[in-house]
């Protein structure tokens, strides 16, 4: 058992090292001095995995105290009078949560494949090497932060090894049902979400329970133990015995999962632009009368319709129902129509922030590499100047339009706010909402000059040039502190119309001038 | 030693691609299998492998007539797009590989031997496999599955991405290895087939056919073949 895990770690760890290094080897300075013998020093490799190792701890001490942060509030929420009986009464329903949701031996990972399909690894062994380790790690992590959580609440010695105790049961005989079920069924039972989202929701909201005196005492907390306990016999028992484990293993950790790891943000990012179902056949009428790269680009807009339009109608809406009952609230609270004018006089940069989140350019532009371009890159043709830009030119529009229809919303609404609010001087009903949509503008022409310029994604969908993810991190802070500028409404949105122009302008004779040489594959 | 496929069924929803399936293989030859895209060899590589679950049917190992079920070790399955951990160096991966295999490896192999197997320099030793190529990291594949030294071998189009050179010492090393192997190889070079296997099936309208060769000459059988594999067309 302790072979497996000790080679698990040392795999573990030069993943981590190797990891590290590659990305320092793509920096400025370091790309001169790390080669490939770099990935075979020794003394190197200690240094960097005992820190890894050590940030690793850190982070799952930080997790687990946000985790014991949550039930504290939601404790402090539901019934601050009594905090402690609360407290304790939220975390054995969180353990039963976790019960179904926190199972995962057998979650498909890459790290699961290249372990047992490519390694050969026993998979019983690594199994249940993998789960005691779990158990100690979580036993440890809660230990510790029961301790830290004792400064503000007063728990006995009992009720911390209990609830320690607790939550390790829960996860052994959470473990056994899911082998079980697979087992029988050939289905995890996470795979069910209604079945599981609902026993989720009804253990969450008996939670609400302790707020009309619903309390664990140490006798019934002993018994819920008790219970458990023989539980955890018979589970551990099963667990031991089943023997079909890398059968199991091999259904689930296939090497198209390993090559789409449901964890990694570059699997999430192709699921997010694959092309839906009911799009895949379109109405012969949109296309009559179409030609060239008109038809192409209206192909490429019908095909991801529900992408592309569905999350701008869903902002549309939510805009609409926030700002409507926005002023419900006026009528209810009077003193927040005023706050609210305030903000709209002197904080208006906060528009800059919710058409950041809203604007739909980003994923248009990654369903477009994914989807279209990845592939005809490939051909000469379409690496032609006058292609590119003629197509760049549709793309605009398309992009401009989906995301103009929240940013109308925004804009009407924001108008409707400062009237009911309290009104303003007539140039800021003209200045604000002309504002909000030219930002709405500024953000598509931004994303997809920077696809143009800098087109970042390999035929996978990894980012693979860190100028993309820097004008990207840049763009987010800028967009983020901008909140904090106070300045008269009319002041900056006349500033930000200027200034939004000036990009566009640049942006687009960059687009010109660059884009031919600059749009291509990333190998 | 034979492996003996009863009955063997598949379908995908309503689709059914493998059919009543009745087949042995047997050690000391190489089967090639040979059919349309989309006929479901790889379906049958998985079926075998068990990554998939099968409808019905029966995969027995007869050995000295003992007869028992197929084990998931008893396969190595050399896919044809490779997943290999990137973030690893080909020397690490093998490494690890042989560490954790110590006690199933009957050979007295270094590392530098097994590289020099699969013809892979010094200098690429110490890269990160996400810098290999497709070939590159289809070598390493395939030295892992040799090294691991499993009875049966399936192998998914596996030669097509290397190098004339390494593909040569492979098809030797395949060659070699049949004796005490099962090995199928899949692949759609018709050429490649008949140079290296030594029974062509093929996979055609859900179920399989060894193409016998019989007194044929090389163009006459590769003719009955293509037929073969054309009949389905015609009807």
């Amino acid at each position: 058992m302790f072979d497996i895990l000790k080679i698990s770690f040392k795999i573990d760890i030069a993943y981590a090292f190797n990891s590290i290094i590659y990305i320092f080897s793509k920096l400025p300075f370091f790309k001169d001095v790390i080669n490939y013998d770099t990935y075979n020093n020794f003394i190197l490799k200690k240094i960097i995995g005992f820190v890894a190792i050590v940030l690793t701890c850190l982070r799952l001490i930080l997790y687990r105290l946000m985790y014991f942060g949550s039930i504290y509030l939601l404790a402090k929420f539901i019934n601050n009078q009594y905090l402690n009986s609360s407290f304790v009464f939220i975390y054995i329903i969180f353990a039963f949560i976790g019960l179904v949701i926190n199972v995962n031996l057998l979650s498909a990972s890459r790290k699961k494949y290249f372990s047992i399909i490519l390694f050969r690894m026993d998979a019983k062994r690594y199994m249940i090497s993998d789960l005691l380790f779990g158990l100690l790690i979580s036993f440890v992590l809660n230990f510790v932060s029961f301790l830290f959580c004792s400064m503000f609440i007063d728990f006995s010695f009992f009720t911390i090894i209990s609830l320690c105790l607790l939550s390790l049961f829960c996860r052994v005989v959470g473990e056994a049902i899911s082998i079980y079920f697979y087992n029988k069924f050939q289905y995890l039972l996470t795979s069910k979400y209604k079945l599981t989202f609902s026993y989720v929701l009804l253990l969450l909201a008996s939670c609400f329970l302790c707020k009309i005196g619903f309390y664990v005492s140490s006798n019934i907390l002993f018994l819920i133990l008790f219970i458990m306990f023989i539980f955890v016999i018979k589970s551990f028992y099963y667990i031991l015995s089943f023997n079909n484990y890398k059968a199991i293993y091999k259904k689930i950790n296939t090497d198209k999962t390993a090559m789409n790891d449901k964890n990694s943000d570059v699997y999430m990012r192709q699921m997010m632009v694959e092309i839906k179902n009911k799009d895949k056949v379109i109405d012969e009428k949109k296309l009559t009368g179409k030609h060239g790269y008109d038809l192409f680009n209206t192909i490429f807009f019908e095909r991801h319709k529900e992408i592309l339009l569905r999350s701008s109608k869903n902002y549309s809406l939510i805009c609409a129902v926030f700002i409507f009952l926005t002023i419900i609230l006026f009528k209810v609270f009077p003193g927040f129509s005023t706050e609210l004018n305030k903000m709209l006089h002197q904080k208006i940069g906060i528009f800059v922030i919710i058409m950041y989140f809203i604007n739909r350019g980003s994923i248009v532009t990654q369903a477009m590499f994914y989807n279209c371009d990845h592939a005809m890159l490939t051909f000469n043709f379409y690496k032609n100047a006058v292609v590119i830009l003629n197509l760049f030119k549709k793309r605009l529009f398309m992009i401009i339009k989906i995301n103009l229809l929240p940013a109308f919303v925004i804009a009407f609404g924001t108008i409707v706010l400062l009237y009911f609010s309290g009104g303003t001087i007539f140039i800021n009903y003209i200045m604000i909402p002309l504002f909000i949509i030219l930002l709405s503008i500024f953000f598509s022409v931004h994303y997809l000059v920077i696809y143009y310029l800098l087109q970042p994604f390999n035929k996978n969908l990894e980012i693979k040039k860190v100028s993309y993810s820097f004008v990207s991190m840049i763009t987010y802070f800028i967009s983020y502190t901008i909140i904090d500028v106070k300045m008269s409404s009319l002041l900056f949105s006349t500033l930000g119309l200027v200034f939004t122009t000036f990009y566009i302008f640049i942006s687009l004779f960059l687009v010109y001038k660059y884009a031919p040489k600059t749009f291509r594959i990333n190998n | 030693m034979k492996l003996q496929i009863d009955r063997l069924n598949k379908s995908y929803g309503n689709k059914q691609v493998l059919k009543d399936i009745t087949f042995t293989f047997e050690s000391g030859k190489i089967y090639g299998l040979i059919g349309k895209n989309g006929v479901g060899k790889t379906t049958f590589f998985n079926c075998l492998n068990g990554d998939i679950d099968i409808d019905s049917g029966k995969f027995l190992i007869i050995d000295n007539d003992n007869e028992r079920q197929l084990e998931t070790d008893d396969i190595g399955y050399v896919v044809s797009t490779p997943v290999v951990p990137e973030f690893l160096t080909a020397r690490e991966f093998l490494q690890f590989f042989i560490d954790i295999n110590k006690e199933s490896i009957n050979s007295d192999k270094t590392i530098d031997d097994y590289f020099q197997m699969v013809k892979i320099d010094e200098g690429d030793q110490n890269k990160l496999l996400r810098d290999y190529s497709h070939g590159m990291k289809n070598k390493m594949q395939i030295l892992i599955n040799l090294i691991a030294n499993p009875k049966i071998m399936l192998l998914d189009e596996p030669l097509t991405s290397l190098d004339i050179v390494v593909q040569d010492g492979m098809k030797t090393l395949f060659k070699k290895l049949k004796k005490d192997h099962i090995i199928i190889f899949s692949t759609h070079i018709l050429e490649l087939a008949m140079d290296l296997c030594d029974e062509i099936i093929i996979l055609n309208d859900k179920s399989m056919k060894l193409i016998e060769k019989s007194d044929l000459t090389i163009a006459e059988y590769k003719n009955k073949i293509i037929n073969s594999l054309r009949d389905n067309e015609n009807v």
